[in-house]
């Protein structure tokens, strides 16, 4: 790993090197918003963004896509090789790429899925440093700073960034495409004073210890229902998660009624008929217990496995809940009470 | 396997949906798998007294329309609902607000009662007999018609599950009217029209219906909190007016 | 020996969401409302490599239709082809009940952990099954029959609604009278053919006698039946660890992926769907 320092106004050289062999993604301006997309004209790049409406997810597991052609008839399938373009993200936060590290245990682990598989290896992803808004809890779970998952960071120095290269190939690229100079030792400071105010910045973080444990002893605490019955099942958390993963699979017969296409879908355990079985049985019937399992999957079924809890703190759900329901409300009352 | 016997017919309604069928490209090629036996808007044959899907349009708005539609139930072993009409009642429901009488006198003047004869209280199709799937909106989505009726042609019966709508908005990244102090019905609106005038810079009005999920008392509180409560109750009244669990 | 699907897909390279085309060889109606499917792999290579433990699910594909987990009903001493027992319920079932013998499905898989026949070997065991719960329980009985020298005393209990509805009934009459099983059957409403005994599968447990530091139970059949015969396994002093049950979740990739199976803490399509009792008082939603 070394670092450089690259000038503010460089960046644009940097993203048109990297456009002349790959499709270049960062976030841009949409309305009031932000979301990820691709990027023409260096111009339109916003790297002191709050936070996207939808995170880098897209790219990888998509909302929607085509898994496989079949014939009905034959029971012949093709797959299409997963074509995937060069990419890179460019600017993206460390709770999104935290996030990303989390999805990879899922779908590079026992079973590894083609398609997230060949869009992941076909990308490249510069981070970017932010500033926490109020939403923000990656404070809570050390997913505010990264250690791994990128090619190049940039922290924001002011007029300069200061710039992590993780891997050889974003050192390269960065090499070839615009100026930097080595690090002083007033970057180095620059960079101190810097986190100092990024950690200052948080609102305080909910307290997250032993939360598997009060999750069980709390199962069945009237909290579940205050919680969870306003939720307008509408998905909207999970569709704006990072690290939800659920998927739906179905047949799209062709016109033809021989041949079809089987495709995979974003799902979410807040619809009603998620975990519905054939003959109508419903493992969840209530809002408040679809509530109650994601948090719980995210708490403490993904922590069971893979020894780190689902979420990343990006606050994206909680702008997106309409009835209230997030994170930072679950875990404080899960820790409430106990006072002396 | 024999090709299944199709027909498709008209209640209450504008053809609109139709019309959006015949923009559809795919149907004609789904006519090499079906048999498409009568017509209603494209042809003027008589309607054939076999067949195993019926595809009907409108809302029932006559005495009429309720015998037609006895009839075809006990003919079709598959009825498929389409739109808005005769999903929920649709915006001819709402003649329920008002005395229906004097509905059709406001609208067909003094000799209303030769032209516009006996009317019943309208109300969607479900109302009169079972169906087996029902493709929401105003007008219909054509793709989402096209997979309905293949999925009717192979026999089967699962209806696909229809969330709310924010669910599709949020895939679309389009920005929340509420943030702007606007109604928007997606947060009671069955989804599968991909967002389609959200994306166009306009609220839902939701021409689909509500969802099987949605929570109304708290999408109700959620608008109270905008002062927009009452203006959500009345949206949702255009087209759920005469909906069968009203 | 433990089959894991995923080292095959892994050695393979292969999409492990393809379903490999397989054909219909058998169909056999058992009731009104199941038939028992036999099923080939085409490929030979896909057929060599396939193998599985009792317990453990495939999911089959009808094309256009969509896919359903469903549990193998054959042993697997029995190579070449697998048996699937399946009810008519849901849309895929419906489509799969429509086919005809030398159709083409998918299948994936297998999937999941299947009962512990390695361990069970050595002991005396206790099987008890309702309704269509003897479908993946079917596996592990012709399993322990092709290899009876190696189990103590096999106990094998059964419960259906009426007698019509007895799931491989001609194979189990004529087991009544084998000296190397034990084979006790109940329904819940005789009819004018049934000499047998009437009332819940519980009820047998006052017939038989269990030694509890030897003995395997494993229960398959309609969640409320769990903690019934669970209850008597436990007045016989059954160890909770050596208890097996199978959870029946919306299983719809098999890998741990989809989400759709989770129970408490665990997915069944991966953790399970066969959970020791132990296993099972220890996860939320699971009983």
């Amino acid at each position: 790993m070394f670092f450089r320092i690259l000038q503010k106004e460089s960046v644009s050289d940097l993203i048109k090197g990297l456009a002349q062999t790959r499709e270049v993604i960062g976030p841009r301006a949409k309305g009031s918003e932000f979301v990820f997309d691709v990027i023409e004209n260096p111009d339109d790049i916003v790297l002191d963004y709050t936070t996207t409406l939808l995170p880098p997810k897209k790219y990888f597991l998509k909302s929607k896509e085509e898994m496989m052609r079949y014939n009905s008839k034959t029971g012949q399938v093709s797959e299409d090789e997963v074509a995937v373009e060069p990419r890179v993200l460019f600017g993206v936060h460390p709770c999104d790429i935290n996030s990303l590290l989390l999805l990879d245990k899922v779908f590079l682990g026992d079973y590894v899925d083609p398609y997230y598989k060949a869009r992941r290896e076909n990308t490249l992803i510069v981070g970017v440093s932010c500033m926490p808004t109020q939403m923000c809890m990656c404070n809570a779970f050390g997913t505010g700073e990264v250690h791994d998952g990128f090619d190049l960071f940039l922290t924001d120095l002011g007029d300069s960034y200061y710039v992590t290269c993780q891997t050889a190939e974003g050192a390269n690229l960065i090499d070839k495409y615009c100026e930097t100079r080595a690090v002083e030792p007033a970057d180095v400071d620059a960079l101190q004073a810097r986190i100092k105010k990024f950690n200052e910045a948080f609102v305080p973080a909910p307290d997250t210890s032993e939360i598997p444990l009060l999750f069980d002893a709390k199962y069945d605490d009237p909290m579940w229902e205050e919680i969870g019955d306003p939720c307008l099942a509408c998905g909207a958390c999970s569709m704006v998660c990072p690290t939800c993963y659920c998927f739906n699979v179905r047949d799209v017969q062709d016109a033809d009624g021989v041949s079809g296409t089987r495709v995979r879908e974003w799902d979410s355990c807040c619809f009603s008929d998620f975990a519905e079985v054939v003959g109508g049985h419903n493992f969840r019937p209530k809002r408040s217990d679809r509530v109650k399992y994601r948090f719980y999957h995210k708490q403490w079924g993904y922590l069971s496995r893979y020894g780190e809890v689902l979420c990343v703190g990006c606050g994206r759900c909680n702008t997106a809940c309409k009835v209230n329901i997030n994170p930072r409300r679950v875990l404080e009352a899960l820790t409430k009470g106990g006072e002396e | 396997m024999a090709h299944k016997k199709v027909v498709f017919l008209s209640l209450a309604s504008d053809f609109g949906c139709q019309v959006q069928v015949t923009n559809f490209p795919e149907l004609l090629e789904m006519l090499g798998s079906i048999d498409l036996s009568y017509w209603q808007l494209a042809t003027s044959a008589h309607m054939p007294e076999d067949y195993d899907v019926a595809v009907i349009e409108g809302a029932v708005t006559t005495q009429e329309h309720i015998e037609l539609l006895e009839k075809v139930r006990g003919i079709a072993e598959c009825v498929i609902v389409v739109g808005a009409c005769a999903c929920t009642g649709g915006v001819v429901g709402l003649a329920l607000n008002h005395d229906l009488e004097e509905a059709a006198r406001t609208v067909y003047g003094k000799d209303a009662s030769k032209v516009a004869w006996g009317h019943i209280a309208p109300r969607p199709v479900d109302a009169v007999i079972p169906t087996d799937f029902k493709v929401m909106g105003c007008p219909i989505n054509p793709e989402e018609f096209s997979y309905i009726l293949q999925r009717a042609v192979q026999g089967l019966t699962d209806h696909p599950h229809r969330e709310t709508l924010c669910s599709e908005c949020k895939i679309n990244e389009n920005l929340c009217f509420y943030k702007q102090q606007k109604v928007c019905l997606g947060l009671v609106t069955a989804a599968g029209c991909n967002s389609n005038c959200v994306n166009r810079g306009r609220a839902c009005t939701g021409c689909r219906g509500l969802a099987e999920d949605a929570n109304l008392e708290a999408a109700r509180e959620f608008a109270a909190k905008f002062s927009l409560e009452n203006e959500l109750l009345e949206a949702i009244e255009v087209y759920n007016t005469a909906r069968k669990e009203a | 020996m433990a089959v894991n699907s995923s080292e095959v897909f892994r050695s393979l390279g292969v999409n492990p969401y393809r379903p490999w085309p397989a054909r219909i060889t058998s169909i056999t109606k058992l009731t009104e409302k199941e038939k028992l499917f036999e099923i080939r792999l085409i490929d030979e290579e896909v057929r060599n490599a396939f193998t599985f433990e009792s317990g453990q699910f495939v999911e089959l594909s009808i094309f256009g239709v969509g896919e359903a987990p469903i549990s193998i009903s054959s042993a697997p001493s029995k190579q070449g082809f697998i048996e699937l027992c399946v009810r008519e319920t849901g849309t895929v079932t419906g489509a799969l009940h429509k086919k005809q013998c030398g159709d083409i499905v998918g299948l994936r898989g297998p999937f999941g952990r299947g009962f512990p026949f390695d361990d069970m070997k050595g002991h005396d065991i206790l099987l008890v099954a309702g309704g269509l719960g003897i479908a993946p329980l079917k596996s592990l009985i012709n399993h322990i029959h092709d290899e009876r020298h190696e189990f103590g005393k096999v106990t094998i209990l059964l419960g259906a609604r009426t007698p019509n509805e007895i799931l491989f009934r001609r194979q189990f009459d004529m087991w009544k009278h084998r000296e190397d099983f034990n084979l006790y059957m109940t329904v819940d409403h005789a009819d004018e053919t049934w000499d047998g005994d009437e009332g819940l599968v519980t009820q047998l447990f006052d017939r038989i006698e269990v030694n509890p530091d030897n003995t395997y139970g494993a229960i398959c059949g309609p969640p409320i039946m769990y903690k019934f015969v669970f209850q008597e396994m436990r007045k016989k002093d059954l160890d909770v660890e050596k208890i097996f049950v199978s959870l029946e979740r919306k299983m719809k990739c098999g890998m741990g992926l989809c989400g759709h199976c989770g129970v408490g803490h665990q997915y069944a399509c991966i953790d399970g769907p066969v959970f020791s009792y132990w296993e099972a008082m220890n996860l939320q939603e699971a009983m």
